[in-house]
């Protein structure tokens, strides 16, 4: 993840709040305390932690159940993107938990945000944000209590998975199901039948073959050029080494870059264009001069850009023989 | 393009015309045949008469006991030794077409007393199909387009790399009769829908049939088939003569896809059969509608279509629905749902997404396996779309589903091969029926190249002779239904036009392109067989270096342990090796068997089924000893088997693959096995001293650097440094309490450790805490007049 650019550096000078000056409400049993925990959680997923309620909650023993808690800091000024989508994530989870059918009062999540619980920052020693922390019901949390979420980010998944290894609680994630794709292909269907409709006179264009023809070509590039690994894979558009170099070319067979399947694509296409005209030049009609440069153009096309095709290739394979035209 | 010449030539000149032609075309095809099978002999010219891979390897052996025990044994036949300890029901888990295939040629060869080993035939079963495919293809596009054409697409078909991948000598898979079988159904569908009659469409349900019985990917034919169907009908081009092949190809295909036991009955119960059922029952509705229109007004029959189509069409929608969610439609099957959502695999099954077949496609990948043919076949397909009709939808289809698959995964780089052998066979065709159609002094001096060529050069050099020589005789091989007069006029017009202005281009020019174009077929036919040879024809069992002069070295280290195992270990010893996401070592150890005949267990196989099985064996792979142990001993384990390539520095080793291992381990596993715990603090894969403990201390990197602490490769490089990883490994001395070094192979490629028997090691401490004295409860029952027992007479 190349997240977290917005580490929070905490500022070691907290506002000793009233949190000393004020009455230590010690009187909880745990019975209340899972008590009122279950009550705040029908009334919203993810519970909101400041200072007092940490300790009452998370600091406080003995416990039974486990608290996941988000340590974020979502106020405008702060300006943490990552914190957002964290937080999505992680209601997503919260809410999964709570509609599900393992759902229990062993489990807990919660949020502490910056700016309400700065001193529970401090006391975690945390001068980052987002951190999820899993406090067990017993004893501190371990090392492996803070998910990594360097490496393996924040999705809900993930973080339902790392639940799972910390307190043996299935989740199952449950997305709310994504409205916006659904949506967009509603109105594009809806876009195409109004304009269908408005040209019902006139469907002419449907049967034009050169548009079928264009875009059934179009596709073929985009999939022979390796569009769909960039697509999975998702390469960097070019590399740039140390030296500064630029290296439009991924050096080994296994791998490409964005870029560079892009100029695939041009000389595909160029080859393409060079058989059709040559094609087109010994058939068609016409004036004998403008067939001739056709042809000559269509085959300067075809083998200039497949050598360059060829060429392109042999960079890529050790020890491939073959050339055309050029090395 | 031209699609039909006009018959105008005398009777008597048809008759020796026709009769050179077909001769061409026989003897064309014959070269095709035998380059192509030529060409996929490597493996067996360089090594020996072998079966490749692990797949390939169980189905010889299921083959050779249907041979022994004939069909109805083999049906039966429960297999204990493949995916031990389970055992396989080999008859009802297996697509039989491939080993009935072989078994009757094996049948009629020895009726005709011709004494063929099976092996043999098992070996050469997929080159010698490569030509009936070969053949099927030039019928398909002699159908499609015009015979030159047809010509063009055979002979690529019979040397394309993405193809011979599938089929050299040696790999006995289901793939190398498949495609054939492919082909072959389409020719046969195209031919009923061209015709409208009920023998084309019995015909392609009965090569269908084969198809389903021969592989799993008939299920691209039985989606690809109804679309088009469907195209056509969104077209307007409902025909009786659709309807009629539609409807009798699906119902007998139906039928017959069900006899088979391993597909049973998944065409009426999968989503993947779904849109089969739903184009046969719009059929219907387009049938009866169309019936419909003759017997009412223009209004009724409006206000009919749009409230019948819109109800039927809820009610089926609906009826879907409900079958599924009440389980009697399967949904999607994993592996065909990450066709459509690309990155369903990578979160969800990571089994498949290890395998590297299953991995999407890099436009390096496409070239390198169809080299000019990946650039040309856009035109061909532009063609076909400029003139387009009933059949040649068809093939648009073809092309256009085909390259979408294949750039999701690079296994069905196949299915993509046919259709683009037959479209850029049609844009050769046309390109060079045009340019060679002059006059006969360009045509001899082709023939004159021709003769100093290479005989796979010569094959190609053929074809523009052909095409002449089809054009020349003007024999009608376009369609039966020409699609629409102006293409005819235009044909025409350029025939009429050509012969009075034949200079149009010049000579000069008409030349050049025919000698570029010829050169460019040159390059493909040598790069295909360079690839051929350089990537497609190592039995995989054997690795081949290459020195700096170019010189091949062979690294037999495979042979040489399996050839240890065969001779040292007992014949019903349990191997565990692990399961490889590549081919190397699924290979196993069968291989060797099919020279020894003797048998060794594989303990995971390419079983990608079941998961749990292999996660164990992950998990034993990814554990410390003792843990490592107790699972070995739970499976029943004797030998382990580890690829390390550190030596060497051979990038495939088991090594590279472990995290797959750790991951499917951890899918089943969680509590056991962490990912994380392999990484580094920074996450970080490492094998040197920074690595993390877990790592450095599991079972798969002590047994692949077992006293390679001690090995000095050579004078620059400190002791055990793994040149796989240029790392010197972290954990360098320690001993195996479990396992025993049983067999190291020359260049260390393969390791064989021998699990202890629990009284050979010694058994580590146990903390005075944990030791349990043997229950003192039990008190014998037996008086101490009895205790000394007696014999009962």
């Amino acid at each position: 993840m190349k997240a977290i650019k917005c580490g929070l550096i905490i500022l070691f000078f907290t506002l000793l709040q009233n949190v000393h000056g004020q009455q230590r409400r010690q009187g909880y049993t745990m019975a209340e305390r899972v008590q009122q925990l279950t009550d705040m959680t029908n009334k919203r997923a993810v519970l909101r932690f400041n200072a007092n309620k940490f300790r009452d909650f998370v600091k406080s023993s003995p416990r039974n159940y486990s608290v996941v808690i988000m340590f974020t800091a979502m106020a405008p000024q702060r300006q943490c993107q990552v914190c957002r989508h964290a937080s999505d994530e992680f209601t997503i989870v919260a809410n999964s938990f709570r509609y599900s059918q393992s759902y229990s009062n062993k489990l807990f999540f919660a949020v502490v945000d910056f700016d309400e619980g700065s001193d529970v920052f401090q006391m975690l020693r945390l001068n980052t944000a987002p951190v999820f922390i899993h406090f067990p019901p017993k004893g501190k949390p371990k090392n492996a209590d803070t998910m990594d979420i360097q490496r393996i980010g924040f999705a809900a998944e993930t973080i339902a998975k790392w639940i799972v290894e910390r307190t043996d609680i299935q989740i199952r994630v449950f997305r709310p199901p994504n409205y916006s794709g659904t949506f967009a292909l509603v109105i594009l269907f809806g876009i195409v039948a109004a304009f269908l409709y408005l040209r019902r006179n006139n469907l002419e264009f449907l049967y034009n073959k050169t548009m079928w023809g264009m875009g059934s070509l179009f596709f073929c590039f985009a999939m022979t050029s390796g569009q769909m690994w960039n697509h999975i894979r998702g390469p960097p558009f070019i590399h740039k080494n140390q030296n500064g170099q630029i290296a439009y070319i991924h050096g080994s067979s296994q791998g490409q870059f964005v870029f560079e399947t892009y100029i695939v694509m041009v000389l595909n296409a160029a080859i393409v264009l060079g058989m059709i005209l040559l094609t087109e030049a010994a058939r068609g009609k016409g004036d004998p001069k403008k067939r001739k440069i056709f042809a000559v153009v269509g085959l300067l096309l075809l083998s200039i850009f497949f050598s360059l095709l060829l060429s392109v290739f042999r960079t890529k394979t050790q020890g491939y023989p073959y050339s055309f035209l050029f090395k | 393009m031209v699609q039909a010449g006009s018959k105008k030539s005398p009777i008597s000149k048809i008759n020796s015309k026709a009769g050179i032609s077909s001769l061409i075309i026989f003897v064309v095809l014959l070269l095709a045949w035998i380059a192509g099978f030529a060409s996929r002999l490597f493996a067996v010219i360089r090594f020996e008469s072998i079966i490749h891979e692990f797949d390939p390897w169980f189905n010889y052996r299921a083959t050779a006991y249907m041979v022994k025990h004939g069909f109805y044994n083999f049906l039966n036949w429960f297999d204990e030794r493949a995916w031990y300890p389970l055992g396989r029901i080999v008859g009802g888990t297996v697509y039989p077409g491939l080993m009935l295939t072989s078994g009757s040629i094996h049948y009629i060869l020895h009726l005709l007393h011709i004494n063929v080993h099976i092996r043999d035939i098992c070996v050469f079963l997929a080159p010698v199909f490569s030509g009936l495919t070969a053949i099927s293809t030039y019928f398909l596009t002699k159908e499609l387009w015009s015979a030159g054409a047809g010509l063009f697409a055979a002979c690529f078909i019979a040397i394309v790399p993405g193809y011979i991948s599938r089929s050299v000598a040696g790999s006995y898979d289901n793939e190398g009769i498949a495609i054939f079988a492919l082909q072959f159904t389409y020719f046969l569908w195209i031919k009923s829908v061209k015709t409208g009659s009920v023998f084309w469409a019995v015909a392609a349900s009965l090569s269908y049939f084969y198809m389903v019985s021969a592989w799993g990917g008939y299920v691209f034919i039985i989606n690809l088939i109804p679309l088009h169907v469907f195209v056509l009908l969104l077209m307007g081009r409902y025909s009786n003569r659709l309807f009629t092949s539609y409807t009798t190809f699906y119902i007998l295909g139906l039928i017959f896809s069900m006899q088979i036991p391993l597909v049973g009955f998944q065409p009426i119960r999968t989503s993947e059969h779904m849109a089969a059922a739903g184009v046969f029952a719009l059929m219907f509705a387009v049938g009866i509608l169309r019936y419909l229109q003759n017997m009412m007004t223009k209004s009724e029959f409006k206000s009919l279509v749009i409230f019948g189509g819109l109800a039927s069409a809820g009610v089926v929608f609906l009826a879907v629905v409900i079958l599924t969610y009440a389980g009697y439609v399967a949904p999607w099957s994993g592996r065909f749902y990450s066709l459509w959502d690309t990155g369903y695999a990578k979160i969800h099954i990571p089994i498949i997404a290890s395998v590297s077949e299953h991995q999407p496609t890099t436009w390096f990948s496409f070239f390198f396996d169809l080299h000019v043919l990946v650039a040309t076949f856009p035109a061909g397909l532009w063609y076909v779309i400029k003139n387009i009709n009933d059949e040649r939808v068809f093939v648009v289809l073809y092309a256009l589903s085909a390259v979408y698959f294949a750039g999701v995964m690079v296994r069905l780089m196949l299915t993509l091969t046919p259709v683009v052998c037959i479209l850029s066979g049609i844009a050769f065709s046309g390109l060079l029926e045009l340019f060679l159609r002059e006059d006969d002094v360009y045509h001899n001096e082709d023939s004159e190249e021709e003769e100093h060529s290479t005989p796979s050069k010569r094959l190609y050099d053929k074809l523009p002779k052909e095409a002449k020589s089809k054009l020349k005789s003007g024999k009608s091989v376009g369609n039966v239904k020409t699609p629409t007069p102006q293409v005819v006029g235009r044909v025409q017009k350029m025939k009429h036009e050509q012969s009075k202005e034949s200079d149009g281009i010049g000579p000069n020019i008409r030349s050049v392109v025919t000698v570029v174009i010829l050169l460019l077929l040159m390059l493909f036919a040598v790069h295909c067989t360079w690839v051929t040879s350089n990537a497609y024809s190592s039995p995989s069992i054997v690795l081949a270096s290459y020195g700096s002069d170019g010189s091949r070295q062979i690294l037999d280290d495979f042979r040489e342990a399996y050839f240890w195992l065969s001779q040292n270990t007992d014949d019903d010893a349990r191997v565990m090796s692990c399961f490889s996401n590549s081919c190397c070592i699924r290979v196993g150890l069968r291989l060797s068997n099919s020279r020894n005949g003797r048998n060794r267990t594989t303990l995971v196989d390419n079983n990608t089924w079941n998961n749990s099985h292999i996660a164990l064996v992950g998990k034993a792979m990814s554990s410390n000893e003792t843990a490592a142990y107790e699972i070995m001993t739970a499976l029943d384990v004797d030998y382990v088997l580890v690829i390390f390539g550190g030596v060497i520095g051979y990038s495939g080793d088991d090594i590279n693959k472990f995290l797959w291992m750790v991951r499917i381990a951890e899918g089943e596993h969680p509590k056991d096995i962490r990912e994380s715990d392999y990484f580094t603090e920074h996450g970080e894969f490492r094998v040197d001293s920074e690595g993390s403990p877990t790592l450095l201390n599991c079972l798969m990197y002590k047994l692949s650097y077992y006293r390679f602490g001690e090995l000095k490769l050579d004078y620059r490089t400190p002791a055990g440094f793994d040149r796989t990883r240029n790392a010197v490994i972290g954990n360098k001395d320690f001993q195996l309490t479990y396992l025993e070094e049983a067999y190291t192979t020359e260049h260390w490629l393969v390791r064989v450790y021998r699990v202890k028997k629990p009284d050979e090691f010694n058994r580590p401490r146990i903390p005075v805490a944990n030791r349990v004295v043997k229950s003192p409860s039990f008190v014998s029952k037996k008086s101490t007049k009895r205790k000394k027992g007696f014999h009962k007479e």
